[in-house]
């Protein structure tokens, strides 16, 4: 993957400049740029494999070039937040972001999210099946759809790795560890947090009413399990 | 003595000219006119009582005397003698006297009562002025000052002082100095009974406003009634009351404006200091994972990648306090294990803890506490990295958990120099750091205040047990999640 094209968006010219060098380093190929605007010009006019968007720019800012991006393309996009509050997390996470990190962050830890982000398929055992049923829920995993009744929405990549790792051990406990490594690489495996933020995301979508789940359970001092009601 | 000589030689005018309206009338009445006798007495009881309404009781009684012995001897037969033993001379003088007494009596009381109520509207209007010019006064010590002096202008008393408690002086006015000093006040004030000496027409009383004694007035002289004296004390107690509380209220303001400023500055401040940060942090980081670097480059290059994550931290404490004093801290609490709150904060520390021995005692069925898992971590981020800080590299330490009552009290113990009795109740406070370490180790001294925010916003406590040489033991108490199980 060491030849993906990143787009790196930050109104710091020192960040901008940083970043390029530390890339380039391993063999990424970089283009920046300065606002919102201009990244919105450059996802329309190039194709890229990873956008890394800052969250405070002046203009439209990064969460509106975010949510933008995200209307028109499936591309991954990780996310600079200044703040660390996790509500300042989850907007990243609902405006359409796949991840995201803190600054200041140290480059092992950066280069590791865009690994991850990078990485398309997951490392899953085959023979699941395309389609699952929660409730009232139709989650398709080859078109990443989720049909509610009549509504229809989509889900990221990795909220579809997360079902999926959950599914395949269906109705028992997944320790958050292998959630974090199945899904992220191998690089992971402590951010207890992080997952946290995603599963909550992630119920967001899926359950009716995200403080009480039905199907995406908390397992404590263990990970997450999927309950997967009977068919009737 | 002048006025006592005026008004006696008044009254000695007065009962000569009743006397002589008298001697008038039987003049009129004997030489004159010819009339029955009837007419005479009706006459003679018309002037008595005129005379009892204008002048008095003593100059109507000299009238009335007069008018029986004219009466007897000008008209009742035999005219010309004095008949002492006729029972109707009785009658008449008793008839005259009894006239002249009621009538000078209720013409007394009337004239009194409107020279008291003209008296009283004085005194009201006196007060009303007082009252306008003391509550205009915003400022306390410059009202203390202006009571005595306004006290003096409004009543005119022969002196006036007045004692302000809270500052102790005494404030003097009016043409001469009362001879009270200023201990008579001060018991006053203390006693809270008024204090009256009638030789020398002195009244101290106390200045009260909701039960307590804020201090007392002395007036010298007469022109002040009691139920004046009582509102002027009233009045200054009301100034002073409005003045001190307009003061607290201002300065609260301003001290709330201040803090709010600050707290803004501070968040602003902070996030600027932060943004070089990543730059440097990015760069640093770069250079070390790519290892080509010589050892004591990498050596270097690890020293200012600390100071960096030093820096950082220093900055997110200070805007975390900011936001904390704004009032923005949201608790989004939920049920929790102990355990998956202990883990993240371990995992970020994993680096400093490298080489250091924790313990870590959490019983398997500890109940689940409510907690913001976010904030709860910054807590323990904070207790843990203090112990890390404060001991040797050697020295271990133990962070446990345990049930009480309804709470889970959660502890961080090291084996560090401990904290002084007198320091403990100190160090939770902000900006407070020890002497001892002030110098030795870097820190803004608002991690202990951050959090016991936190944990007070939990409704838990925060405390420390410690003795010096014997390490230190920081506790704080969560509340349990109930019966409630976690989603």
């Amino acid at each position: 993957m060491s030849d993906a094209r990143i787009l790196v968006v930050d109104d710091d010219p020192q960040i901008r400049r940083v970043m390029r060098m530390t890339l380039v380093a391993r063999g990424y190929m970089v283009s920046d740029a300065k606002s919102g605007e201009e990244a919105l010009e450059a996802v329309r006019n190039e194709n890229y494999d990873l956008v890394l968007l800052d969250i405070n720019m002046p203009g439209i800012g990064g969460l509106e070039a975010c949510r933008l991006i995200r209307a028109s393309s499936e591309i991954p996009i990780i996310v600079l937040t200044v703040r660390s509050a996790e509500k300042d997390k989850v907007e990243a996470l609902d405006a359409g972001a796949d991840d995201y990190v803190t600054k200041p962050f140290g480059t092992p830890e950066l280069l590791a999210r865009i690994r991850a982000a990078l990485r398309r398929a997951p490392l899953l055992a085959e023979g699941l099946p395309e389609t699952l049923l929660l409730g009232d829920l139709e989650i398709n995993f080859s078109t990443r759809r989720i049909l509610n009744g009549k509504t229809e929405f989509s889900l990221t990549p990795k909220e579809i790795d997360l079902l999926r790792c959950l599914a395949s051990n269906r109705n028992s406990p997944v320790p958050h560890t292998k959630l974090l490594q199945t899904i992220w690489g191998p690089d992971y495996g402590g951010e207890v947090e992080y997952l946290r933020v995603f599963v909550n995301h992630l119920r967001k979508k899926i359950e009716r009413d995200p403080s009480n789940p039905r199907y995406l359970l908390t397992v404590p001092r263990v990970g997450y399990q999927l309950h997967i009601p009977p068919k009737r | 003595m002048n006025i006592n000589l005026g008004t006696r030689y008044l009254k000695v005018l007065r009962t000569v000219c009743a006397l002589a309206l008298i001697a008038v009338v039987t003049f009129l009445y004997s030489s004159v006119f010819s009339v029955n006798t009837t007419t005479v007495a009706l006459t003679y009881l018309l002037v008595v009582l005129a005379i009892a309404t204008v002048w008095g009781l003593f100059e109507a009684v000299a009238a009335s005397v007069l008018g029986v012995i004219c009466f007897n001897y000008f008209f009742l037969p035999p005219v010309g003698t004095f008949t002492i033993a006729d029972p109707q001379n009785w009658v008449a003088l008793f008839v005259f006297l009894v006239t002249a007494v009621i009538a000078s009596h209720l013409s007394t009381r009337a004239k009194e009562r409107a020279e008291e109520a003209i008296q009283r509207q004085h005194e009201l209007e006196r007060l009303y002025a007082l009252s306008r010019n003391l509550l205009l006064i915003d400022n306390p010590s410059e009202l203390a000052k202006q009571i005595a002096l306004q006290v003096a202008q409004a009543f005119e008393p022969e002196g006036v002082a007045f004692l302000d408690r809270s500052t102790d002086r005494v404030y003097r006015a009016g043409p001469k100095d009362i001879p009270t000093d200023e201990g008579k006040l001060r018991d006053v004030a203390v006693q809270g009974t008024v204090w009256h000496e009638a030789a020398s027409a002195i009244t101290v009383m106390p200045i009260s406003l909701g039960g307590r004694t804020i201090g007392s007035l002395a007036i010298q002289g007469s022109s002040v009634s009691e139920t004046a004296q009582h509102s002027i004390a009233n009045l200054a107690a009301i100034a002073l009351e409005r003045a001190r509380a307009q003061e607290t209220a201002s300065h609260a303001e301003a001290v709330r404006q201040s803090e709010e400023l600050k707290s803004t500055l501070l968040d602003a401040l902070a996030h600027e200091f932060k943004t070089p940060l990543t730059p440097i942090k990015a760069a640093v980081t770069s250079m070390l994972a790519d290892g080509s670097c010589n050892p004591t480059h990498q050596e270097l290059l690890r020293i200012v990648n600390e100071e960096t994550d030093l820096l950082n931290s220093m900055l997110t404490e200070a805007i975390q306090m900011a936001r904390i004093e704004a009032g923005k801290l949201q608790l989004r609490t939920s049920p929790h294990a102990v355990s998956a709150l202990l883990g993240p904060t371990l995992e970020k520390l994993r680096g400093a803890l490298e080489g250091r021995k924790v313990e870590v005692h959490i019983p398997e069925d500890l109940p689940l506490v409510m907690a913001d898992p976010e904030l709860v971590g910054i807590v323990l981020w904070q207790l843990l990295s203090n112990a890390i800080r404060y001991t040797s590299p050697g020295s271990a330490f133990a962070v446990r958990a345990r049930a009480q009552d309804d709470a889970v009290t959660m502890s961080v113990a090291d084996c560090g120099p401990g904290i002084p009795k007198q320091e403990q109740s100190h160090i939770f406070e902000k900006f407070y750091r020890s002497k001892d370490h002030r110098d030795l180790i870097p820190g803004t001294g608002m991690g202990l205040a951050i959090a016991r925010e936190i944990v007070r916003a939990h409704g838990g406590k925060i405390w420390v047990e410690s003795e010096p040489g014997k390490g230190a033991e920081f506790s704080f108490t969560l509340p349990l999640a109930g019966k409630e199980v976690a989603p």
